[in-house]
């Protein structure tokens, strides 16, 4: 089968050249960013226990993991997420830590998506994880490094969303209705599927007032200050006013922050995973009709792992942030000298003059082709911005003409 | 304004799409005019139109390279996209259903399906913890229950025509179809304004 050997599986791809440095430039700033507000990275395998990831987790996403199957017969996935092993690492392995901890990762996560549908099954995810604290000012916290992160890359246009989890689950606690019908009002409204939602609500034996909120939700999203006028003026519980209150004093924080501007509110913004506990959000910019960055407040992960602890994270889609950068036009070649040494049998000099081209930051190469045809075409190719001879007793000279060869400056 | 872009389903969902934006207010003579073309401006609202076939319309809006979409639910309920489904547009109307000769009314335990939704096939036989073997079909899915490759099958049902000529009879109904308004979920929270103003003007056009 020679198609097998040159082809690609689906969903992967190569990364030339100036993909790699793109996505080394982005990754750096990224982690720049995390590392300066005092979080270290960690790195869990690729591999892992498919034990390891919940059936709640599993059955919410499909169960789309890669496996394996270990030679004692067990079964292994690709990492398909890596908050999960994350927490694995806190519960075994960092139980003694000081807190608030403050981890944060750049890794490949894994999952097997809908086949000939232009999505990919290996990408990148940048991240931060804090955990111990269960105050709001934690979210604020890894919010703010969310939008310092893509201000930091240039990215233009973009906003956050923030939802409050605890908000539709005050309401439908309040209700009598059964747990299979308060998913499908979970699921209709994570969809704003407002069809089957409006069916699905009237046809329920629910309370007028909290009909009418379940069927306004979906709609209140956009600037803070507007979202919140309309959320107060409907007839809340002291539980769903204690959530809104929540989402009220984050946004004040970030606002004090001088980055309000950034921040939308989304109070019909729901996820079905159930491990997500409070503030919720996700970023994204016009230009790109994807989800660029999601995270939140998932205090209940940890009480699977038999700990209590408060824990807040997000991650960036590092694939979504690069094509939103190329659409913006803001991803630009951190241009480096390039100078090419022209050797003649003295390698002492050669050598010294490459560390020094080196040191002041140039890439900096010896000329290893013998044809001159083949140099020319080199240079003009590789786009090489300066030609240094050496000769024989050590002189340095910048070339200008490669014996009837312009060079380019 | 910043433009929206919308898709729209070729054929025969296309006629009701451009009366009911019509009632709305938005001026669709360009989409009128009969040539090749495959997108069109509507100056009126700042609207980008473009026309794809049905099953590929999700597609496009939860890639977010058009903000919203025309689509049959047939087509939605078929591939379960990840996007925003708004508004029940109200034409469009049929149903799915299980189909076959008579002689299956009574049932049988393990079923050969044959239809065009493989998915929805899927979904309703497990919902009823009935294990089937389904077999793809790309059109005249009717023929396969009178040939005998199939026991059943899973299609639209308009008006039932179809099937009464080919002494099929309607089994079991198992969801209404019509046409939904679906929107981009990222587009929906950035060009917030300039959609729910067209979603708004649609959403009256529909309940008159």
């Amino acid at each position: 089968m020679k198609l097998r050997r040159v082809l690609l599986p689906e969903g992967v791809q190569d990364l030339l050249i100036n993909d790699c440095i793109y996505r080394r430039q982005i990754e750096d700033k990224f982690m720049e960013n995390f590392k300066q507000s005092g979080y270290m990275e960690v790195n869990s395998p690729a591999l892992e226990y498919y034990d390891l990831f919940s059936r709640d987790y599993l059955a919410n996403n499909g169960d789309n993991t890669f496996k394996l199957v270990d030679t004692n017969g067990k079964i292994l996935v690709l990492r398909p997420d890596c908050t999960v092993p994350i927490v694995r690492m806190l519960s075994t392995k960092m139980k003694d830590f000081v807190f608030p901890l403050r981890l944060c990762y750049v890794q490949d996560v894994f999952r097997i998506d809908e086949e000939q549908a232009g999505k990919r099954r290996e990408f990148r995810q940048a991240g931060v994880e804090l955990f111990g604290i269960g105050s709001y000012k934690a979210d604020v916290e890894i919010i703010i490094i969310a939008i310092e992160s893509l201000k930091h890359l240039g990215l233009e246009n973009f906003q956050i969303d923030i939802g409050q989890t605890k908000l539709l689950r005050g309401i439908l606690e309040t209700t009598e209705i059964e747990e299979d019908e308060k998913q499908l009002i979970i699921q209709n409204m994570e969809n704003k599927n407002l069809v089957a939602l409006n069916e699905l609500v009237e046809r329920l034996p629910i309370a007028k007032d909290i009909k009418s909120i379940l069927k306004q939700l979906p709609k209140l999203f956009g600037k803070p200050e507007e979202v919140l006028n309309e959320i107060n003026n409907l007839p809340l519980t002291p539980s769903m006013k204690e959530a809104v209150g929540e989402l009220e004093k984050i946004y004040k924080r970030i606002e004090e922050y001088g980055l309000g501007r950034y921040i939308k509110l989304d109070l019909g913004m729901i996820t079905t995973l159930k491990y997500y506990s409070g503030v919720i959000f996700k970023g994204f910019t016009k230009d790109l009709g994807k989800v660029l960055l999601s995270g939140g407040r998932y205090d209940g992960l940890l009480k699977d792992f038999d700990m209590d602890i408060p824990a807040t994270g997000f991650a960036f889609s590092v694939n979504k942030v690069t094509k939103a950068l190329k659409i913006q036009r803001n991803l630009e070649m951190q241009g480096k000298k390039h100078v090419l040494i022209l050797e003649d049998e003295n390698s002492k000099a050669t050598a010294d003059i490459l560390n020094s081209l080196r040191q002041k930051g140039y890439i900096a190469e010896v000329n290893l082709l013998k044809n001159r045809k083949d140099l020319e075409e080199y240079i003009k190719r590789r786009e090489i911005d300066e030609i240094i001879k050496v000769d024989k007793d050590g002189n340095i000279n910048v070339v200008d003409d490669l014996e009837g060869y312009r060079c380019r400056r | 304004m910043q433009k929206v872009k919308i898709a729209m389903t070729k054929g025969r969902l296309l006629k009701h799409t451009i009366k009911l934006l019509e009632d709305a207010g938005v001026d669709c003579q360009p989409l009128k005019e009969d040539n090749r073309k495959l997108v069109f401006l509507l100056p009126c609202y700042n609207i980008e139109a473009i026309l794809l076939k049905a099953a590929d319309v999700p597609t496009y809006v939860e890639h977010g390279v058009v903000d919203m979409g025309v689509a049959g639910k047939d087509v939605l309920l078929e591939q379960e996209k990840q996007l925003y489904e708004v508004i029940d547009l109200k034409f469009g109307k049929c149903k799915f259903a299980v189909a076959g000769k008579p002689s299956m009314k009574g049932g049988k335990k393990h079923l050969v399906v044959a239809t065009k939704y493989p998915n929805v096939a899927k979904n309703h036989f497990a919902q009823k913890g009935q294990s089937v073997e389904i077999i793809k079909q790309e059109g005249s899915v009717e023929l396969a229950p009178l040939m005998g490759l199939s026991d059943v099958i899973v299609d639209i049902v308009e008006t039932g025509k179809t099937l009464k000529e080919n002494g099929l009879i309607v089994l079991e109904e198992i969801a209404d179809i019509s046409a939904r308004l679906i929107l981009n979920e990222v587009s929906y929270k950035t060009k917030k304004k300039e959609i729910t103003e067209i979603v708004n003007l649609i959403e009256k056009a529909v309940d008159n």
